[in-house]
């Protein structure tokens, strides 16, 4: 059995007091790509969200298998969570990723800048990092947003539902990325879809969220012929 | 051209509230930029209310206990700003506190704050037993009473809040453009929260006293809204805001002195005129953009 990056153990998650999911008991181990599949709200982004503390637990408890404080893990919300109002560059948003360790009152510094430079030039928006944030397309978004994640030096990377609404050539890129990230720098990932799609190639994985329940169906190697129980999340079958 | 040596010349009779009224002007816009990015446009109309019945409040209750507070003391001054401080602290975190609890929006119950400022102010007014044309004047803001020692005192409080933006700006700016992001790197947002609010207690405190809440609220929103138009950047969307604010406080001045006008319309005046141009020109400029590449 490999390293624990993060591990629920019989974990209820919920707003105001009232469970979404309940007796979820699963670990994401490092260097893993795990899909968390399931139809539309079937609680996906809720334990994405609860792995991350952005949902309340309610009962049970999740291990950390690092000092998430001190090296906190790289984020990627879903794009249209973001205000078009404020006035950033796509620079200036991917350098925000470096806050994450950097005590308040410190100045950003030389070094940090160049890390964001560098996570730019990584997704490959170099060339557009003076440009207005909300110019970009949806893609481009989004690779600034895994920009910003990657800015961070996480150990593990959460992606909710990274290509949502951006056409089929910009998801083949952003999952490329995404898989690079994996499978040449030890990436641990846990990405939200609706479906298993174009990412089934690259994840490692899969767990089903579905009428509250959630499984880890997969362990390691997904294979084109993995089990049937995968079938519906291949197929892209939205249940409602 | 005279008028403007007149203003300029440092023999000037109301040298220290064209100060004043420029620091106003310029200090305003930089804590209302979080009204514009967070969409709490409404708050800048309803704190200053807030810190007009503060002013209001202490006065009625300091004059119904102890009496007649001798006019145009520097202490009247002091006691205006305790009330109109502790109002608008009180009723910014008490904000800030419901904002993510509760069914209704946000925006109904700064209208209802608004609305019941308002209606104490006049409430705390008409029971004042000396309540004159002093206290309203107070209300009103009149910059142009401004001394020395107040002019030390806006130096003093705005200066601390200048330093507080901008060695709070990464914080700030990371909890309003992505809570979320905050709380997976370890802010604590409420505190965060907490902190800029009480920055925006202190200014509109000050402003309110100093210039009133008209001229308040509208270099609250105005110059960060002229500024949103024309801005790619954060930092040139901040510095122009104050910049333009300052600039826009000096060109209001130099009208109502030049045409005998009360200063707090003729710079929310200009500003909205400001706002109007900048507002037309890159709406034409984007019209012409796109009729270009169509």
């Amino acid at each position: 059995m490999g390293e624990h990056l993060i591990a629920l153990r019989d974990v209820s998650l919920g707003y105001r007091g009232v469970p979404v999911l309940t007796g979820v008991s699963f670990a994401i181990e490092r260097g893993d790509f795990v899909a968390l599949v399931g139809p539309n709200g079937a609680g996906k982004t809720t334990l994405l969200r609860g792995m991350l503390g952005l949902v309340p637990t309610l009962a049970g408890r999740i291990e950390w298998g690092f000092d998430r404080l001190a090296s906190p893990p790289g984020y990627v919300p879903q794009r249209d969570s973001l205000d078009p109002i404020f006035p950033l560059t796509a620079y200036e948003v991917v350098l925000m990723g470096t806050y994450a360790s950097l005590p308040p009152l410190r100045p950003i510094g030389a070094r940090r800048r160049h890390l964001a430079a560098d996570c730019l030039e990584r997704v490959g928006l170099a060339a557009l990092a003076r440009r207005p944030y909300w110019e970009l397309s949806g893609g481009q978004k989004q690779r600034v947003l895994i920009a910003r994640a990657l800015a961070a030096e996480p150990h593990m990377l959460f992606l909710d539902e990274p290509t949502a609404g951006v056409d089929r050539e910009a998801e083949a890129a952003i999952i490329a990325l995404i898989a690079e990230q994996n499978q040449q720098h030890g990436m641990t990932v846990a990405l939200v879809s609706h479906h298993l799609g174009r990412i089934q190639s690259a994840v490692r994985s899969v767990i089903t969220v579905d009428e509250g329940r959630v499984e880890k169906l997969v362990a390691a190697g997904l294979a084109p012929d993995a089990g049937d129980e995968l079938a519906p999340w291949r197929r892209g079958v939205q249940r409602a | 051209m005279s008028t403007l040596a007149t203003i300029l010349s440092p023999d000037f009779l109301l040298r220290d509230a064209l100060v004043g009224s420029v620091l106003v002007g310029f200090i305003c816009p930089l804590v209302g930029v979080y009204f514009i990015l967070r969409r709490m446009i409404f708050l800048g109309v309803a704190l200053p209310q807030v810190s007009a019945a503060g002013i209001a409040f202490t006065f009625m209750v300091y004059r119904l206990f102890v009496g007649p507070h001798p006019e145009a003391a520097v202490g009247e001054r002091m006691l205006g700003l305790i009330g109109s401080g502790v109002f608008t602290i009180a009723a910014t975190l008490s904000l800030a506190l419901m904002e993510r609890s509760g069914r209704e929006r946000i925006e109904a119950r700064i209208g209802a704050t608004y609305a019941l400022a308002a209606a104490v102010t006049i409430l705390f007014l008409a029971k004042d037993p000396h309540g004159d044309a002093e206290i309203v004047g107070l209300l009103k803001g009149d910059i142009l009473a401004t001394t020395s020692a107040s002019l030390s005192t806006m130096t003093a409080v705005f200066g601390a809040v200048l330093i507080a933006l901008i060695v709070f700006q990464r914080q700030l700016l990371l909890v309003s453009f992505d809570r979320d992001l905050a709380i997976v790197f370890g802010r604590h947002v409420m505190l965060w929260d907490i902190v800029l609010y009480l920055l925006i207690g202190a200014v509109i405190s000050l402003g309110v006293m100093s210039a009133g809440p008209l001229a308040t609220f509208g270099f609250l929103v105005i110059p960060p809204l002229t500024m949103r138009l024309v801005s790619a950047r954060m930092i040139s969307f901040v510095l122009g805001s104050a910049l333009l604010g300052g600039v826009t406080a000096f060109g209001g001045f130099y009208c109502a002195y030049r045409y005998d006008l009360p200063l707090a319309p003729a710079e929310v005046a200009l500003a909205s005129a400001l706002l109007l141009a900048v507002g037309t020109f890159t709406g034409v400029r984007r019209a012409l953009e796109r009729w270009q590449a169509a």
